[in-house]
């Protein structure tokens, strides 16, 4: 990160080829296309050559909370939700737990760290996992949960709160591990 | 708002799930809470980076990489 703060390309050229695999996954599981994704992609690593010198926390994290961001913008701007939300009710349905279940274990060599996290996450219960999954992933509301779930509000933000904390919690004890 | 309610809000904060009317009442308590408030909601940003882990790397194509660097050099020379 330094490096891109000096301006060096070469070192965006770095960065983009350690994280572009995760941040294109994210972009990937809100907005559910291969081309907006890759779009959106490229201009989220020129948002961070643009404003690297103002960062000054965890790399990694900044540039997730960036694509998040950004993500979720381009999904309402574009005005895709009626279709994404088409696309993720597919593929719900093809793979309840879609979220941590995208891939078996046997196709994809994940680092120590992913399958802890995926451990962490697949032990919630599903109606937390989904919770999380909208809220995240999604960037819905209590309410929009509440109303897609057919679920009390009260009922969301429990599952919400739980959730989070057990991962928050999981986190911790993964750090001890590491 | 005791605080492990502020805690409990924070991660729901940082995700971006706290309702409006809710929103008011946690910055009082983030006010009264001060470093320690603020200390607490940084260290729950890490769920972010845990959420985005938690996927499968997606592949992307060699293209978006080449006119990524095309532009930094464009914007390098001007």
């Amino acid at each position: 990160m330094r490096g891109i703060q000096a301006g060096d390309a070469d070192a965006l050229s770095q960065l983009y080829d350690r994280y572009n695999g995760i941040l294109k996954a994210l972009i990937l599981r809100v907005i559910h296309s291969e081309a907006e994704a890759d779009d959106l992609l490229q201009e989220i690593f020129m948002e961070i050559w643009n404003q690297a010198s103002a960062q000054k926390g965890k790399p990694l994290g900044w540039m997730v909370t960036l694509a998040r961001r950004r993500a979720i913008d381009g999904l309402r701007k574009k005005q895709a939700y009626a279709r994404a939300e088409e696309r993720l009710q597919n593929e719900t349905e093809q793979q309840p737990d879609a979220w941590v279940h995208n891939a078996t274990e046997d196709e994809i060599v994940l680092s120590d760290t992913r399958v802890l996290i995926r451990k962490v996450i697949s032990g919630l219960p599903p109606a937390q996992q989904q919770a999380i999954d909208l809220a995240f992933f999604r960037g819905m509301s209590q309410r929009e949960i509440a109303a897609k779930t057919n679920t009390p509000l009260g009922t969301v933000k429990t599952r919400l709160e739980l959730g989070l904390k057990k991962i928050y919690d999981g986190l911790k004890d993964l750090k001890d591990e590491l | 708002m005791n605080f492990e309610q502020f805690q409990n809000q924070s991660r729901l904060y940082v995700i971006g799930a706290l309702e409006p009317e809710e929103l008011d009442e946690f910055e009082k308590a983030r006010k009264k809470f001060g470093k320690k408030a603020d200390d607490f909601i940084g260290k729950c940003y890490a769920l972010h980076e845990a959420f985005a882990l938690s996927l499968r790397p997606a592949k992307s194509s060699d293209a978006i990489k080449e006119r990524l660097m095309a532009m930094v050099k464009a914007k390098k020379q001007s």
